[in-house]
């Protein structure tokens, strides 16, 4: 079956089949367990999902070396059928021997995007797991239940109003429960195969499939502590708000469909190969662009969909790290990057702007914001915000090297805060850490070397990808004059993103503890934990290093993923990108001052003293509030949904036979159809007197009426 | 003495419909709402006979109509006086308002 000298590219199908198998194993062997009545949790699949990932990764190494070997020296074609194959999955229409009517094949196709994507995210996937196994040690054994909450309330929104995270693992709840050890990398293995599944997709539908299976696996995992109501909540937002996205998504799909009678992907793009595509009207072409495009705000959390994101750090830490940071988030800008094409002018405009808005709200929010997982949740935003703008001007090795480059050093910062978290017994906030450098050495300097990348100091990753990206809308702005805006904004918050970095890592790490209680029981994470971090520390510096590694634009990643640059149809491009090339040193200088300023002012306020009581205050005002999304979405959809279940709530309520023992039921709808009835019968009941006279007057009586009516027609 | 047309028939016919259907419509007695059923029949057999008599593609089919309409008249009124009788055993009255024993 894998018949790897002729097709190479089945690897990739093998690869992305393995996390399915602990993912079958462990849903079986529980489901065995169960019937048989024992129902100690189990750590083996565990064990079996981290090392199917490891393989699946090892795969990936070899196939994306292999590939790279070939593009090389092979011609065009030969490659594109050694790396990819379909088939028909479902035929509609027709006989066995007829032409079908539609036809949904299924198939792979590996190309330079999805080739380095596959090995960024087996190889992350992989040491996320590992930190698991660390991190979810307590789900080995029974784990005691929080505190009940009150009753039934509304909205996932309010939850970082409440007073410091209730986690599972305190004390004072009532009983236990057993622990989810196996099933959290149940979670995590499908989640690993829906998404190499989508990255290895070579047709709309089934990268749709795999869509909403990252998005249910985001679901449960967002929800795994689903005692806690906030997760709950969290998790439901995130799916519903999803949803608005997958619909515009399905709208894409749909006129792409009624288009060109095809969803495969390079075929799509074939047909906007020139200027003037093919078979198509412009306002169906932007339609087309809109609707696969908010797909990818719902799914990369750009506004107006970016409110579910900060929910969704309700999940696991290691959860946050992997889907919420690297990988599923970032699936909405590698669609964009694989549709490119397909996107009129106008729609990278818009692509532009929104990754404007989302990068500039979301970071001005991390500034203030005290949970240490929110701060970097608002940072991912806006970062993934950073990628579309890129897309967006035309930038499209520089969005697709910032999505490959922010994977490494988000997940690096999650995972350390995952272990800062883990260190301190589940305390979040950063104003209660301080001083923690000196308790939990490997982590705190591994989080520096994050957050020096992220904020894009000079021969760290994010400084090759940011580079760029600030080039490609310099660029963009040069030629462009109108939109110069798409270039301060950046080069303005990478300023804010250096600075909310720096302000994080000083309070949890610089000065002295404030919280003297918490400091004293702070520990190092396991081996397990720390060397995965540091694993990702070494990535995140050298990931996008080239020869001359002081040139940002020599960066090797960058050229891999240059050649396979597609054709695209923003406004005046290719001066653009000449412009880009011309001004490059100029922006990079920028974007250095931008971001020296940014840590500076951070040393200034948070690193060089100890913070004031004041800086330390609840935050407040329009960025404590998010700019106020989540109030307008409550007022605005969440209340009015609530409302009307309530109004069909109290329509069911309204049961006669049993209002009396107040009894909720669902029967009032039900009951009101045979009341009418009832009541209709008793009414027309009357009508049938029984007495012939009155028969005789109605016959008589409508037959001249309906003589009457004739004689007035036909007249 | 000239030759009648159509329309006096016509006028004549819906006459006794109109006696017919006042008398159906107002009597209690039993006896009298056949007389009325009566009427509304003879009333049609006139239709029947005048349009035979005036309409020219008809020859003989009015007045085998109205033949059939007498037939099935005296039949009627055989079956209806049969059950009157049996009402009068049973109840000694023929007011048909009367007559409530299927009601529901």
């Amino acid at each position: 079956m894998f018949d790897l000298s002729a097709h190479p590219g089945r690897i990739y199908v093998l690869a992305t089949l393995l996390p399915l198998v602990p993912a079958a194993v462990i849903l079986l062997v529980g489901m065995v367990r169960h019937l048989a009545g024992r129902h100690a949790p189990t750590t083996a699949g565990a064990y079996l999902s981290v090392a199917c990932l490891l393989a699946s990764a090892g795969m990936a190494g070899w196939g994306a070396v292999t590939y790279f070997g070939e593009v090389e020296r092979l011609p065009a074609a030969e490659v594109e059928a050694r790396w990819g194959e379909r088939f028909d999955w479902i035929r509609i229409g027709g006989s066995v021997t007829d032409q079908p009517a539609a036809v949904l094949p299924v198939g792979y196709r590996i190309d330079r995007l999805s080739a380095l994507m596959f090995s960024m995210v087996t190889g992350i996937g992989s040491l996320i797991f590992l930190f698991a196994l660390g991190y979810m040690a307590d789900e080995k054994k029974s784990v005691p239940l929080p505190p009940q909450g009150e009753g039934l309330g509304v909205g996932g929104s309010h939850s970082d109003h409440s007073p410091p995270h209730p986690h599972p693992l305190s004390p004072g709840g009532e009983g236990s429960r057993r622990g989810r050890f196996d099933r959290f990398f149940l979670y995590l293995s499908l989640f690993a195969f829906s998404m190499l599944n989508l990255l290895v997709a070579d047709n709309l539908f089934q990268v749709f499939v795999s869509w909403e299976l990252v998005g249910v696996c985001s679901f449960f995992l967002i929800g795994f502590y689903y005692e806690r109501r906030s997760a709950g909540t969290a998790a439901n937002k995130a799916f519903i708000v999803n949803r608005v996205g997958d619909a515009g998504f399905l709208v894409g799909m749909a006129v792409a469909f009624a288009a060109f009678g095809t969803l495969n992907i390079a075929d799509l793009n074939a047909k906007f190969d020139t200027n003037h595509p093919q078979d198509i009207s412009h306002t169906l072409w932007i339609v087309l662009g809109l609707g696969i495009f908010l797909g990818a705000v719902g799914k990369s959390a750009q506004v107006p969909l970016q409110t579910w994101l900060p929910d969704a750090m309700e999940g696991p830490t290691p959860v946050s790290a992997l889907i919420h940071a690297a990988t599923m988030v970032a699936a909405g800008v590698y669609l964009v990057g694989r549709c490119y094409p397909m996107f009129a002018p106008e729609v990278l405009l818009v692509i532009a702007y929104i990754g404007l808005v989302t990068l500039f709200i979301s970071a001005t929010t991390a500034l203030v914001m005290t949970d240490i997982k929110r701060v970097l949740a608002y940072s991912t935003c806006s970062q993934l915000g950073y990628m579309m703008l890129a897309l967006g001007v035309g930038g499209w090795t520089a969005g697709l090297l910032h999505l490959l480059t922010h994977a490494f050093f988000k997940a690096l910062l999650f995972l350390c805060a995952g272990s800062v978290i883990h260190g301190l017994h589940h305390e979040q906030d950063l104003r209660r850490m301080g001083g923690l450098r000196r308790k939990m050495p490997i982590t705190a300097y591994t989080m520096l070397v994050g957050v020096l990348a992220i904020s894009g100091a000079p021969l760290l990753s994010g400084w090759y990808s940011k580079d760029q990206i600030l080039s490609s809308a310099l660029g963009f702005g040069m030629a462009n004059t109108e939109h110069f805006l798409l270039f301060v904004g950046p080069l303005l918050t990478a300023a804010l993103t250096a600075f909310y970095m720096f302000r994080l890592w000083f309070l949890a790490f610089g000065g002295e503890p404030r919280d003297r209680k918490l400091y004293d029981h702070a520990h190092e994470s396991p081996a397990v934990m720390t060397i995965p971090l540091m694993i990702l520390a070494v990535f995140s510096v050298g990931v996008a290093w080239g020869w001359p590694i002081w040139d940002a634009e020599a960066s090797a990643l960058g050229k891999l993923l240059h050649a396979g640059q597609p054709h695209g149809h923003g406004l005046k491009l290719d001066q653009a990108h000449k412009l880009a090339e011309a001004n490059h040193l100029l922006a990079g200088g920028l974007a250095l001052a931008a971001a020296a300023v940014g840590i500076g002012y951070a040393w200034v306020r948070y690193g060089k003293q100890a913070p004031t009581p004041a800086q330390l205050a609840e935050p407040t005002g329009l960025l404590a509030n998010r700019w106020y999304f989540d109030d307008v979405y409550d007022a605005a959809f969440v209340n009015r949904t609530v409302d009307a279940a309530h109004l069909s709530a109290n329509v069911d309520r309204a049961n006669p036979d049993r209002k009396a023992e107040g009894v909720p039921s669902l029967d009032g709808l039900m009951n009101s159809a045979a009341t009418l009835a009832a009541r209709g019968g008793d009414a027309l009941r009357a009508v049938q007197t029984g007495r012939i006279r009155v028969y005789v007057l109605a016959l008589a009586l409508t037959t001249i009426g309906l003589l009457g009516m004739l004689f007035a027609f036909i007249r | 003495m000239s030759e009648l047309s159509l329309p006096p028939f016509l006028i004549l016919s819906a006459f006794l419909l109109a006696c017919g259907v006042f008398c159906l419509a107002t009597k209690r007695n039993a006896i009298g709402l056949l007389m009325g059923v009566e009427l509304i029949l003879n009333a049609a057999n006139v239709n029947l006979v005048a349009a035979a008599r005036f309409v020219p593609s008809l020859k003989l089919e009015g007045q085998v109509f109205a033949l059939l309409v007498v037939v099935l008249a005296a039949a009627e009124a055989a079956v209806a006086l049969a059950i009157f009788l049996n009402f009068y055993n049973n109840h000694a009255t023929i007011d048909v308002d009367e007559a409530t024993d299927l009601r529901g």
